[in-house]
């Protein structure tokens, strides 16, 4: 290590002789203008050079939840249980209740459960009714009591809290940090040498300009010397979105297994949405719980080729010609010309066919699709899908579990499973499954033939094998996510903290 | 979530069962990990176990496997304990069912079926009230196409009578009532009429089953009556009924309801329904539909050399007759309550799964294709390539979003592609530019480190009534820069960078453009060999209020132009 001090270095040391005692590394920080992450590195390499000692203390912050923050602002449940109860006479059916107290299904339980632990309400039947009563004549919750203490700013709560803080954080309802804090102290044996290293003062050359390059004024001089131990600053550059990373490596792997990208429109005809693959017209999933349907500012649109329109209404009302019983049904043109968003990329694939018949085909597409759902943890109103298409003569379904087992062992997947499966437009159909080091036996690829009441219409008489990757899924898996709103998160200091390394 | 599975998942099915029962009934004790085994060879899977009771999810072809009875009956051929095709012995009864003129076009179509001699407990009652419900969630299509009731046959009096009657004229108990109502009551009030009741209550007149002393039996597909449809652990004698408007459906729903109470002990007895126009018909018909299948056909289809030996072994192993008719040519014997044979694929997978999916050897083709990106995605990633280098982060919005970010708070009107049914407002259309997009998002993220540089490059839709799906969708890109001090120099320098790396040095410019979403004076048009292909500018300080901010902003979005 040099005998000379780094600039940062010097700032610090300087700061502590100024306070001549113990002082907190965010007090120097505060004084330096500098982040405590910085001087604390800063006090390290001190220690190093023996001249600071530099001690460690935890403390606890502790914080609302979301949970926590909400019942401080709406009351908790099990009181805005009690009070409903109260004021209705200390008698009540639970149901009535629980609505007069304008509680949600999913705090009923959490409601019940303390009130009766707190001794409050009592829960017995009358009638075959439940009913609850009151059994005191104050709710006196301490959980109240701490929330609202911490809302307030409160960070040490008093000791006649402690249960209720217990409580509060078994609920967590309140979260409980260990926060480090940094305490800096010159050596006293050291203060000599220490006035001496002050004292020498900055030594040798700043910054090598171009002038002292063609002067040779460099020479036989030393150089300032910099920390160079410490961690870099943290900064943003521009970069790529983690899961576009993904996406892009997933599309590398296709193109090498020889698959041609395409891409189909979001909004789509039934036609091509499920018609085209020997979806029945009253399938549940058509309805407008699942699927969405566009209204505005058109309703429907065409379907431009009238011979294959035919050949699939043909299909589905008799099996038109393909040795299948179809589905005994009449096939309506309104519903099949209906707009929708697609659910699913598979419309892309038979656009793809319909437009490349002859052997060898392969074909891939990861793109987005749509459902009718509400967005949460687990479910979102758009999830993309990667699929491929193999068409060529005596295709077999041995060649799509060989696919299948390719595709995963590209992505990583290293110990797989056949099951076999069901979809309305392939038969035989395969699911295979991963072993997941932490989640067991998770689905990964499902796939099959497309039967032929999807071929035969496109005049397609060779095998096509077509299969899936649950592309978010592995995301989900290689990054560690659990909740489904992060693959697009809105969070930016999120985006800018996560990266996707192959 | 994302999987290939959207048709499928949603109506992958539950049903419960209990180990001892299921075991009694494949008559071989298996150990959980063998039923496991079996089921998924099956195309089935253990859900969860509790106890004595298990989940198993069963796929929505398999409408014959929605019970106890039929994973047993399956498993017990699978395993070889009974191969080959299940035969059902049906007896003729001289009960009969009259269908009156009025229903053609209500719910015409009536099988019914008499099982005597079933087993009864409170237990097995719910399994067969579990059966009804599931066959007529996806098979029935929620009870449209077809509905199905179970009675105490010995308390009907025979011919029953199948009729319509007017809403008001229709009186009687519901099941679970004590007091009888009148039609609209029980659609307006009884927990099952507010579901299934929108299924009639269009019609002037109501179909209704009574019995020959004018007992009610039900308002299909509503609810059956407190009196005759209930039934309890001394009821041995049942009539399933199955009403509905396509016959096979309701043939169907009839056959794997009554195999089920014929696993349960139950003789079967056929019903003759009498229909308005002279024809007559003896349900149920149990007899076995024929399929030819070559093992040149299984062959092609799978990729296994089988003898036309192994295939007739395995499809006995899937439940079905099998013979050889001449050399390399089988006929299969369908059961009639596998309802899922459309075309002999369907047969060539069952012997493949007969066969087992765990010992099929998968092989890798040879098919040659040369692998490529689409020129428009090649487009896509030159320009991120270009955006990353000029220093913004990547951002993947959703490509649903609302009016409100669209239109309102950018100040703009431009067309939308609206959907009829979204579960909310925040997701009901689609976007028509990246911009809303990325303003809604940096004013989510108003505690994040500035500057902000954010980009993305997506595709955006536009309504088009010439189009086949009448809508046009572009590939468009976007860059923003948000922070206490932004510069319209620094992007537009930026864009130039881009632009010209894109190949458009000399044939891009741009002309001053007045437009409420950016400031006047500090905004254009880009033009791309004089014809506009987007904007930029300075966002307006009403526009950005509006997204909540107090943040400078700005921002360019063009189409991407192959």
């Amino acid at each position: 290590m040099s005998e000379q001090l780094t600039d940062g270095e010097r700032l610090v040391l300087a700061e502590l002789v100024r306070h001549d005692q113990r002082v907190l590394a965010r007090n120097l920080a505060q004084d330096l203008m500098d982040s405590e992450q910085r001087v604390v590195s800063v006090l390290n390499s001190l220690v190093q050079r023996g001249l600071v000692s530099l001690d460690t203390l935890e403390s606890e912050l502790l914080s609302l939840t979301e949970e926590g923050h909400r019942y401080e602002v709406e009351g908790l449940p099990e009181v805005r249980l009690f009070m409903a109860v109260k004021s209705s006479g200390n008698r009540m059916g639970l149901d009535a209740a629980v609505s007069a107290a304008g509680l949600s299904q999913a705090s009923k339980g959490i409601a019940v459960n303390w009130s009766r632990k707190n001794g409050w309400l009592d829960v017995i039947k009358i009638d075959g009714e439940t009913v609850i009563e009151a059994r005191v004549e104050k709710p006196v919750s301490q959980v109240t009591e701490v929330l609202a203490m911490l809302e307030k700013g409160v960070s040490q709560i008093p000791d006649r809290l402690a249960e209720g803080l217990r409580q509060a954080i078994e609920r967590t309802l309140v979260k409980r940090e260990v926060v480090k804090t940094y305490a800096a102290e010159l050596r006293m044996e050291k203060k000599q040498v220490i006035q001496g290293l002050l004292a020498k003062g900055h030594e040798g050359i700043t910054d090598i300009t171009p002038e002292i390059l063609t002067t040779g004024a460099w020479k036989g001089k030393s150089f300032r010397a910099f920390n160079v131990e410490l961690e870099p600053a943290r900064t943003n550059y521009g970069r790529k979105h983690p899961y576009a990373e993904f996406v892009d490596w997933l599309k590398e792997i296709l193109v090498g297994l020889g698959f041609a990208e395409w891409s189909g429109p979001y909004v789509e005809t039934e036609f091509w949405n499920n018609d085209a693959l020997f979806v029945p017209q009253d399938h549940v999933a058509r309805e407008v719980q699942d699927q969405f349907r566009v209204t505005k500012p058109y309703d429907h649109g065409t379907i431009p080729d009238a011979k294959y329109y035919a050949q699939v209404k043909a299909v589905h009302e008799n099996g038109g010609g393909t040795g299948s019983k179809g589905w005994q049904w009449p096939f309506s043109k309104e519903i099949s010309s209906r707009l929708c968003l697609r659910a699913h990329t598979t419309p892309v694939s038979v656009r793809y066919l319909s437009e490349h018949k002859e052997p060898p085909q392969k074909m891939f597409i990861i793109d987005r699709n749509f459902r009718a759902e509400s967005l949460d943890a687990r479910h979102g109103q758009e999830f993309d899908q990667c699929e491929g298409i193999i068409l060529d003569r005596n295709l077999t379904l041995r060649d799509l579990l060989g696919y299948l087992s390719e595709i995963c062992r590209r992505v990583g997947v290293k110990k797989i499973k056949f099951k076999p499966g069901q979809f309305p437009f392939t038969e035989p159909s395969v699911e295979t499954f991963a072993k997941h080091e932490t989640l067991g036996w998770i689905e990964v690829a499902p796939g099959g033939i497309f039967r032929p009441e999807v071929t035969y219409p496109l005049d397609i008489r060779d095998t096509v094998l077509a299969w899936g990757i649950g592309a978010m899924r592995l995301y989900m898996a290689s990054l560690e996510i659990s909740d489904i709103r992060d693959i697009l998160s809105r969070n930016l200091t999120w985006i800018r903290g996560k990266y996707f390394v192959r | 979530m994302d999987t290939w599975k959207v048709l499928c998942e949603m109506s992958a099915m539950i049903v419960q069962c209990r180990i001892d029962d299921l075991s009694l009934l494949i008559g071989k004790a298996l150990t959980l990990k063998e039923i496991e085994e079996t089921l998924f060879l099956l195309k089935a899977e253990i859900e969860s176990v509790q106890g004595n009771r298990i989940e198993i999810e069963v796929n929505p072809d398999r409408q014959d496997m929605l019970s106890s009875e039929g994973i047993a009956r399956a498993i017990r051929a699978f395993l070889g304990i009974e191969l080959g095709l299940k035969s059902y012995h049906v007896k003729k009864s001289p009960c009969e069912v009259i269908v009156r003129p009025g229903l053609e076009r209500i719910r015409p179509f009536i099988s019914c079926g008499i099982a005597k001699g079933v087993e009864t407990s409170d237990e097995l009652i719910k399994d067969y009230m579990h059966l009804q419900e599931l066959l007529t969630t996806t098979h029935g299509r929620n009870r449209k196409k077809a509905s199905i009731g179970l009675y105490v046959f010995d308390d009907i009096e025979f011919p029953i009578t199948y009729q319509v009657e007017k809403p008001d004229s229709i009186k009687f108990a519901p099941l679970g009532h004590d007091s009888p109502m009148d039609g609209w009551t029980i659609v307006r009030t009884h927990e099952k009429g507010v579901v299934y009741g929108p299924i009639i209550s269009g019609f002037k007149k109501w179909p209704l089953l009574i019995d020959a002393v004018g007992k009610v039996l039900s308002l299909p597909p509503v609810i059956n009556s407190n009196d005759l449809g209930r039934l309890t652990t001394s009821t041995r004698n049942i009539f399933v009924e199955v009403t509905g408007t396509q016959r096979s459906c309701v043939d169907q729903a009839l056959n794997i309801m009554i195999a089920s109470l014929a696993d349960r002990g139950g003789k079967i007895e056929s019903v003759r329904v009498l229909y308005p126009d002279g024809t007559e018909v003896n349900t149920p018909d149990l007899f076995p539909g024929k399929m030819p299948v070559t093992t040149e056909g299984v062959v092609k289809l799978t990729g296994l050399t089988l003898s036309d030996q192994q295939v007739v072994d395995c499809l006995r192993r899937m439940g079905y007759g099998a013979r050889i008719v001449s050399s390399g040519r089988v006929t299969a014997e369908i059961p009639a309550y596998r309802i899922d044979i459309l075309h002999t694929v369907d047969l060539i997978e069952d012997v493949a799964i007969g066969y087992g999916f765990d010992r099929i050897e998968p092989t890798m083709p040879v098919t040659t294709t040369v692998g490529r990106l689409l020129p428009t995605t090649r487009l896509k990633n030159k320009v991120r390539d270009l955006m990353v280098g000029a220093g913004y982060q990547e951002i993947m919005s959703y490509v649903m979003s609302s009016p409100d970010i669209m239109s309102t708070k950018m100040m703009r009107d431009l067309p939308l592609v609206t959907t009829g049914n979204p579960k909310s407002l925040d997701f009901s259309i689609l976007r028509n530019s990246l911009l809303p997009a990325l303003m809604d998002f940096i004013s989510r993220n108003q505690h994040a480190d500035y500057p902000q540089r954010v980009f993305e490059v997506g595709d955006i839709v536009i309504p088009d009534g010439d189009a086949e799906t009448r809508t046009l969708q572009r590939a468009s890109v976007c860059g923003l820069i948000a922070d206490a001090r932004v510069n319209l120099t620094e992007i537009m320098t930026q864009l130039g960078f881009i632009l010209r790396n894109m190949g458009f040095e000399n044939r891009f410019r741009f002309a001053l453009l007045m437009n409420p979403t950016y400031v006047e004076g500090r905004s254009a048009t880009i033009l791309i060999d004089d014809k506009p292909v987007g904007t930029l500018g300075e966002l307006s300080p009403e526009v950005i209020t509006r997204f909540g901010m107090a943040v400078p902003v700005v921002a360019f979005e063009f189409f991407l132009v192959t």
